[in-house]
């Protein structure tokens, strides 16, 4: 496998503020990459960067082995770049956004007709190909997006929140796509704030304040957690959260909608034994159990040291 | 042809086959926008024409019906006779006979009325006295003042006529015996002095200005605001490319409306054109070029349609006061005028006028050809320099 993105120390400046702030990322060629982190963690900046519309302040990069900085127009035509927002021109139909894309990126007369066709089948859009843009649903004009991004059949593909305000279901369709273009071996960089998306990356770069804080797979990011998890459902939650808190062997508590989540020291031994206590207390609870850990916990239980840390300083 | 020559014009050939399909592309992806968003190019072609129309129709015809009011304290044959002379103008009709001062200044304030005539009672006694001088107070509603200036002039007409009579009378001459001073006076380019005619050939240098200038400013800062100039930007477009592209549609549409608002006035107000067709039309498209150049900075400097719309208005006002239309550039400071030399509009004003009225030639109008070239090819080269370095 070969580097498709390499950055060392990549910054980028707004006045004083660090919005980028010495990212070494290195993905590998076929990766399906997920960028997270708290809004105003510098996803989208970083994105951007990689697409080459901002001017990198400090460090380098070097993309699908042309340097960001001298050479990004000859780094257009390898990727495709997803913007946040709706970026597509409304006014015109599903068809002319795409041959559109298609005239741009240079695509055969020859080959085009059949990749027009594939697109719209791929995106389920093929029985509104006239239809105008923003007449669209919001998944819809996402995965219409998506299909123009992909018309060059780019090696690299950079998305932006792309399932940011879709439905579940939608949102699903979207990401059996990503999957099969993963499949298919083409590198994939995706920021996202839905973690079950993260749980579905080869791997995952948590940004904070600007910086990676931690890229590395789902499964080992989850394993950095301390503690095993156990999921309360009391009865009264405000009342349980705040005995929990001071339970012996409690590293953490989290709540999910009334539901609390517990990180324990160890999960078999603290199960009869928290059990216990809320018994004791006078806190009926309608079921404990120990749950494997998922990214959202790992996700809110990193963010949180974070806070500290910084809080600290 | 030396060998390297051929080798780089076929080299460079398909470089430059998909530099044209890229930007036909994004003409092409304009006009469709034109196509569903009609109003668009419906402003651009018709507004020009409408506004023209408007304008030529309201100055083609002669001020008549100013409503007047009068309050004869004199009720002699005399007052009657001026009353009916001033209204044989046709510039006046009466809106009523007073008896006070008060009912005037209110028909004033209300703007009712824009001449009051107050006929003193001692008007006929002063007239019929050989050594009388009799007065008449007349007040002008100078708030309106193109009417005022109309009304003006009728009544300097009417009490030089009276004036004349009350001379010859004293004197005891009967007219046929007296020659007065007559100026001999001759209009030319306008021989009615149809202000039509001055104002229609103004108005359609002045909308040719405005049509290209909020199109073009409109090209950029409408893809900025829906956040589609990001897309564009991640493309493999050269900013010329874009550029180039985002320029076709606003030259087609700035000329055809330019060739139909020049028909309209010559066929609906009879605006001759006298000089050359053709070079009014390659001058046309010269200047198009220029507020092409100045509409696209606009474009790259605004964030949003809104911010390019304000300071278009913004821009076209100040062009528009420096053209020379409003108030002669002649009678401007130094510093003003000077100015007015580097507003590009300014020099096309003279060259319509020029040639439609004048039917001058490029052996008269030189120099502001001359200025409109240098003054084009500064923001032109500006223009490009500054929209490409903020595109890159």
């Amino acid at each position: 496998m070969t580097a498709i993105i390499e950055t060392q120390g990549l910054t980028r400046l707004y006045k004083d503020n660090r919005a980028v702030d010495g990212l070494d990322l290195d993905i590998q060629s076929g990766e399906l990459f997920g960028l997270v982190g708290p809004d105003g963690a510098g996803k989208t900046t970083t994105l951007r960067l990689l697409a080459g519309l901002l001017f990198i302040s400090e460090g380098s990069a070097t993309v699908a082995e042309f340097d960001l900085a001298s050479q990004s127009e000859a780094i257009k035509p390898n990727i495709g770049y997803m913007a946040q927002q709706f970026s597509l021109y409304a006014e015109l139909s599903v068809l002319e956004n795409l041959l559109f894309f298609a005239d741009i990126y240079d695509v055969k007369k020859d080959k085009l007709q059949e990749r027009v066709d594939r697109l719209l089948t791929f995106a389920g859009l093929t029985e509104f190909k006239d239809r105008r843009a923003a007449h669209l649903s919001g998944g819809m004009q996402k995965k219409l997006a998506l299909s123009c991004t992909l018309i060059h059949q780019p090696p690299l593909l950079l998305l932006d929140e792309p399932t940011t305000g879709v439905d579940p279901v939608s949102r699903r369709e979207f990401w059996n796509i990503l999957t099969e273009l993963h499949m298919e071996g083409t590198t994939i960089i995706v920021s996202t704030p839905y973690m079950d998306e993260a749980d579905r990356c080869s791997r995952v770069g948590l940004m904070y304040e600007g910086k990676l804080v931690i890229c590395d797979t789902p499964k080992n990011i989850r394993a950095q957690l301390k503690g095993d998890l156990i999921e309360v459902f009391p009865d009264d939650w405000q009342a349980a959260h705040q005995l929990a808190q001071t339970l012996p062997g409690v590293l953490e508590v989290q709540t999910y909608g009334e539901t609390l989540h517990l990180f324990v020291d160890d999960g078999a031994k603290q199960l009869k034994a928290i059990e216990k206590s809320f018994n004791k207390n006078g806190i009926s609870i309608s079921s404990i159990r120990a749950a494997p850990t998922r990214m959202e916990e790992a996700f809110i239980s990193l963010i949180r040291r974070l806070e500290d840390e910084t809080s600290a300083k | 042809m030396s060998p390297i020559y051929l080798y780089t014009i076929f080299t460079c050939l398909p470089k430059s086959i998909t530099m044209l399909r890229r930007i036909i592309a994004i003409a092409q992806k304009e006009f469709i926008h034109l196509r569903n968003d009609w109003w668009m190019p419906a402003f651009m072609l018709f507004g020009g024409v409408l506004e023209l129309l408007l304008v030529g129709w309201a100055t083609s015809r002669p001020i008549t019906n100013l409503p007047i009011m009068v309050w004869d304290q004199d009720q002699s044959a005399a007052s009657r006779e001026i009353v009916t002379t001033l209204i044989n103008t046709d510039t006046f009709v009466i809106e009523d006979y007073v008896s006070d001062m008060d009912t005037i200044e209110d028909a004033l304030d209300r703007g009712d009325i824009n001449v009051a005539v107050i006929i003193p009672p001692d008007y006929s006694e002063k007239i019929a006295d050989p050594s009388g001088q009799p007065t008449l107070p007349i007040i002008l509603n100078g708030a309106e003042s193109i009417p005022a200036l109309a009304a003006l002039r009728a009544i300097e007409g009417v009490t030089r006529d009276l004036g004349e009579r009350i001379t010859l009378q004293r004197l005891g001459m009967s007219p046929d015996e007296f020659e007065s001073f007559i100026p001999s006076l001759r209009v030319w380019f306008n021989e009615a002095l149809n202000e039509a005619l001055y104002t229609t050939p103004a108005e359609l240098g002045l909308m040719l200005e405005f049509t290209v200038l909020l199109f073009a400013s409109l090209s950029l800062s409408r893809e900025k605001e829906l956040g589609t100039l990001e897309q564009l930007l991640v493309m493999p477009f050269s900013s010329l490319e874009i550029i180039i592209g985002k320029a076709i549609p606003v030259i087609i549409i700035g000329f055809v409306d330019f060739v139909l608002m020049l028909s309209m006035v010559n066929i609906a107000f009879d605006v001759p054109i006298r000089g050359s067709l053709l070079l009014l039309l390659i001058l046309a498209f010269g200047y198009l070029l220029v507020e092409l150049g100045k509409g696209m900075v606009i474009s790259v400097i605004s964030r949003t349609q809104h911010q390019a719309f304000l300071l278009v208005m913004l821009v076209g006002m100040v062009d528009f006061m420096f053209t020379g239309y409003a108030a002669p550039v002649e009678g401007m400071p130094k510093a003003a005028q000077f100015f007015a030399n580097i507003v590009p509009a300014h020099h096309w004003l003279e060259i319509v006028r020029g040639i439609l009225l004048k039917g001058a030639g490029l052996d008269v109008l030189w120099p502001h050809v001359l200025a409109l070239a240098i003054l084009g090819t500064i923001i032109g080269t500006f223009s490009l320099r500054y929209v490409r370095r903020a595109l890159d």
